[in-house]
């Protein structure tokens, strides 16, 4: 019962984390939170995890629950690459706009 | 810095340490009677300082950010100065000067916003065959992607009319702006046109231009900018 809250804090954690971001990449967004709301299904009726396990060949629930774990957090790092181009774009319009600006000051 | 220069047609070369070679291609083009405008992309040579001197307008980057973002500067740059016509130009000397005329000829002629460059429509001196084959399967993609039926996707030889250039916005920094371009073209449902155009390969050009391997990465690019807004 104790790994149960404990997993679940955490993945409530991370669909409040989907949530927000889904404004902004609805795709990672979207499928975090379908990741994040089968993690949790399969934490609380573990031999529910079992069986879709023994269904798709995986062998047993938890490892099942591990594989949805790893997806999460492949996730998260793909969401982190595309919030550091987010930030470049950023950057670019920012420089951009100081060199032209620069340019012009020479003229 | 130059005089402000009087041509409605503006050329943007987009150039990063490319002192050995600037100084001629920014010499052609001003020949012509084009105002040259290069973006010197953060350069650890003196590119900016040999454009200058060879007659262009130069914009400087205070750091490298990619082809993509220095054409962009560029663009922009030419529309807040007034220019009716920009053509884009690789700052390797790879294209001639002679074949700025005969873009801006076709967007009169034919009464479009875009003449993109092509090379397979025109002569490729020197290509390789491996470059031969990417640039043909990357041709196959941009046809895929864009609906546009061109026979050359990253040919940095093209020309727009003012209403053209202010429908793109690059976001694209590195190599995939050229992809990124023509899908904006078709985006914009404005007219445009193929055009032959010869490119001329060297020892240099080669060395500095595209890798083969760099055609993952602009995939890589170009998923990544469709999964977030």
């Amino acid at each position: 019962m104790i790994a149960q809250i404990g997993l679940s804090i955490l993945l409530g954690g991370i669909a409040i984390y989907a949530w927000t971001e889904w404004s902004r990449a609805p795709a990672i967004g979207s499928i975090a939170m379908l990741a994040t709301a089968s993690g949790l299904y399969l934490v609380w009726l573990p031999s529910h995890a079992t069986w879709l396990a023994d269904q798709v060949g995986i062998g047993r629930g938890v490892d099942l629950v591990l594989y949805i774990w790893v997806i999460i957090s492949l996730l998260v790092m793909l969401n982190l690459h595309l919030k550091l181009r987010s930030q470049m774009e950023f950057i670019t319009v920012l420089m951009r706009e100081a060199a032209i600006s620069e340019a012009d000051r020479h003229r | 810095m130059p005089a402000d220069p009087n041509s409605a047609i503006w050329v943007v070369l987009a150039a990063y340490n490319e002192a050995t070679v600037i100084g001629r291609v920014v010499s052609d083009l001003v020949r012509h009677d084009y105002a040259v405008l290069a973006v010197d992309d953060g350069s650890h040579d003196a590119t900016g300082q040999k454009a200058q001197a060879a007659g262009a307008t130069v914009i400087t980057h205070p750091v490298n950010l990619g082809q993509g973002a220095a054409l962009q500067t560029g663009i922009r740059y030419a529309l807040k100065h007034g220019a009716e016509y920009i053509v884009t130009f690789d700052a390797d000397g790879q294209h001639h000067a002679s074949d700025v005329e005969t873009l801006v000829a076709s967007l009169k002629a034919h009464r479009v916003d875009f003449a993109l460059g092509s090379r397979f429509r025109g002569q490729a001196l020197a290509m390789p065959w491996a470059r031969r084959k990417v640039l043909q399967l990357a041709t196959w993609f941009t046809r895929f992607t864009t609906g546009l039926q061109v026979t050359d996707t990253h040919n940095g030889l093209r020309a727009m009319t003012r209403c053209g250039a202010a429908r793109i916005a690059l976001r694209q920094n590195r190599m995939a702006h050229a992809t990124e371009f023509l899908d904006q073209i078709a985006r914009s449902r404005l007219g445009y046109v193929e055009v032959p155009v010869t490119i001329e390969y060297s020892a240099y050009s080669l060395a500095k231009g595209q890798k083969l391997s760099d055609s993952l990465r602009i995939l890589v690019d170009l998923s990544a900018q469709r999964l977030h807004r």
